[in-house]
């Protein structure tokens, strides 16, 4: 598959892609560390804050590199677009989910949360995986599948574990704490999913075209 | 800082504009309060470590003095007051036998309530006859209630506060083992979560610290799937983390979680 019809924004604009995902792995594997050490490793939301801003940065590259390219007839530049701020996306919640647990004065960690972050990690490696797999129409839908399984998955521990927060006797302000860190940590996990969404579509369009 | 300034208390009560106006004069004397809407089990009330209770027994509806009654029994050194609406002269007398310490008729004055709930706490201290809590020595430590504070030669563990009432709770209970949940409902006055590591992150915290200033010595014991336990021993007699019991007599006791 190729996303444009001359090859060397072709090439620069997977060059982009790849380490936008790489971006992702990043950050997801520095905010499970700080979840599963916390508050030990909080000074972990430093570098995630980084990531956040590098990922801006590849955005912009993307969004920059696409201005300058034509598009082939039958796929979108705002496809990709959307796919460079999805991606971003993932990265922006893991650096929210740091954040919030800074704010919120947390004083400890859950289960669920370190549960939640392992789902982060292995969604964002599968999306670093697609985007690394672009021209490969089979690796790519291998690793779409593996990404909506972790949705899944993700979804089920989020669900659990919001529930569990409403057992009798709990402190109100655990249950807004901990209700705000698994919601984002889900939103983190589900534009994994958005990311899939867009590269399937990006896909279609390809063998459309 | 006065006696009464880290003084607990729960007021069981509906009425949301009395509570609002109760919580801004408790808050600004320094009080911990917890407003409770309903009936809660006196266990519950236990876990709280409360100071005081003022309830209304209208909300907890008609066994409202079955339940001050079974908060009597379970909690026989709380300062109890009952703040209420038109009771029976019968009503007042049958509540006061029964333990509760002072009965206010609504409407009262927010002002005249904290007085009363300070007098009642007053009455309670003084006829323990007795400081809250006393030092307690383990090992090299030195844990003193009337500073918050354990020390070894000499030397502050430098403890939070609830370092502090975390390190009391595990080594009032001499030897006997206390589950997660129990620690944490008592010291964190809430039923923990499920999942939650507080307890586990706050034991690691309290560890480094007695270890810092006690350095020959081991006091609290991990057992996995279940608590702590604390039991000074001198480190060269210690394997690492978990004491495996060597016979049924040697296993620690578990503390009952009623």
């Amino acid at each position: 598959m190729r996303l444009f019809g001359r090859g060397a924004a072709d090439g620069s604009l997977h060059d982009l892609l790849a380490e936008a995902g790489r971006n992702v792995v990043r950050a997801a594997t520095l905010l499970r560390d700080l979840v599963a050490d916390y508050p030990e490793r909080a000074d972990l939301a430093r570098e995630i804050r980084e990531c956040e801003q590098e990922g801006d940065r590849i955005t912009h590259d993307v969004i920059h590199l696409l201005g300058g390219a034509t598009g082939r007839p039958g796929l979108s530049s705002d496809q990709v677009q959307a796919l460079a701020r999805t991606i971003d996306d993932i990265v922006d919640y893991a650096e929210e989910t740091a954040d919030i647990m800074g704010l919120y004065h947390i004083e400890a960690s859950m289960a669920q949360a370190e549960e939640l972050a392992d789902v982060l990690v292995a969604s964002g490696q599968a999306v670093s995986a697609a985007l690394g797999s672009l021209p490969d129409d089979a690796a790519l839908s291998e690793q779409l599948v593996e990404i909506h399984r972790l949705e899944n998955e993700g979804d089920r521990v989020s669900r659990e574990a919001i529930a569990s927060l409403f057992a009798g006797g709990i402190d109100p302000m655990v249950v807004i704490r901990w209700k705000d860190v698994f919601e984002s940590l889900e939103e983190a996990i589900d534009a994994c999913e958005s990311v899939a969404h867009l590269l399937e579509g990006i896909a279609l369009a390809s063998r459309a075209g | 800082m006065s006696a009464a300034t880290s003084l607990r208390v729960a007021v069981i009560d509906d009425d949301s504009g009395f509570v609002q106006v109760l919580a801004k004069r408790l808050e600004t004397a320094g009080w911990q309060l917890r407003v409770i809407d309903g009936p809660v089990p006196p266990k519950e009330l236990v876990a709280m470590r409360l100071g005081a209770l003022v309830v209304d027994p209208g909300v907890v509806g008609p066994s409202g003095l079955s339940f001050i009654e079974s908060v009597c029994e379970a909690l026989p050194g709380l300062g109890l007051m009952v703040c209420t609406g038109q009771s029976t002269v019968a009503q007042r007398v049958r509540g006061l036998r029964l333990g509760v310490d002072d009965w206010v008729t609504k409407p009262c004055h927010p002002e005249e309530v904290v007085a009363r709930i300070e007098a009642v706490v007053r009455r309670r201290k003084r006829a323990l006859g007795t400081p809250e809590v006393g030092p307690l020595e383990a090992g090299d430590l030195e844990i003193r209630g009337d500073q918050f504070q354990a020390f070894a030669a000499g030397r502050g563990a430098d403890l939070t506060r609830r370092e502090f009432e975390l390190l009391l709770l595990l080594a009032e209970a001499r030897g006997l083992v206390l589950q997660r949940e129990e620690i944490y409902q008592r010291v964190w006055g809430y039923a923990m979560a499920h999942g939650d590591r507080s307890v586990d992150v706050f034991v690691r915290k309290l560890r480094q610290k007695l270890e810092r200033i006690s350095p020959g010595w081991r006091y609290i014991h991990t057992h996995f799937g279940i608590g702590y336990r604390f039991q000074p021993e001198p480190t060269e007699a210690v394997a690492p983390d978990t004491i495996a019991p060597t016979s049924f007599e040697d296993a620690p006791r578990v503390a009952s979680s009623t």
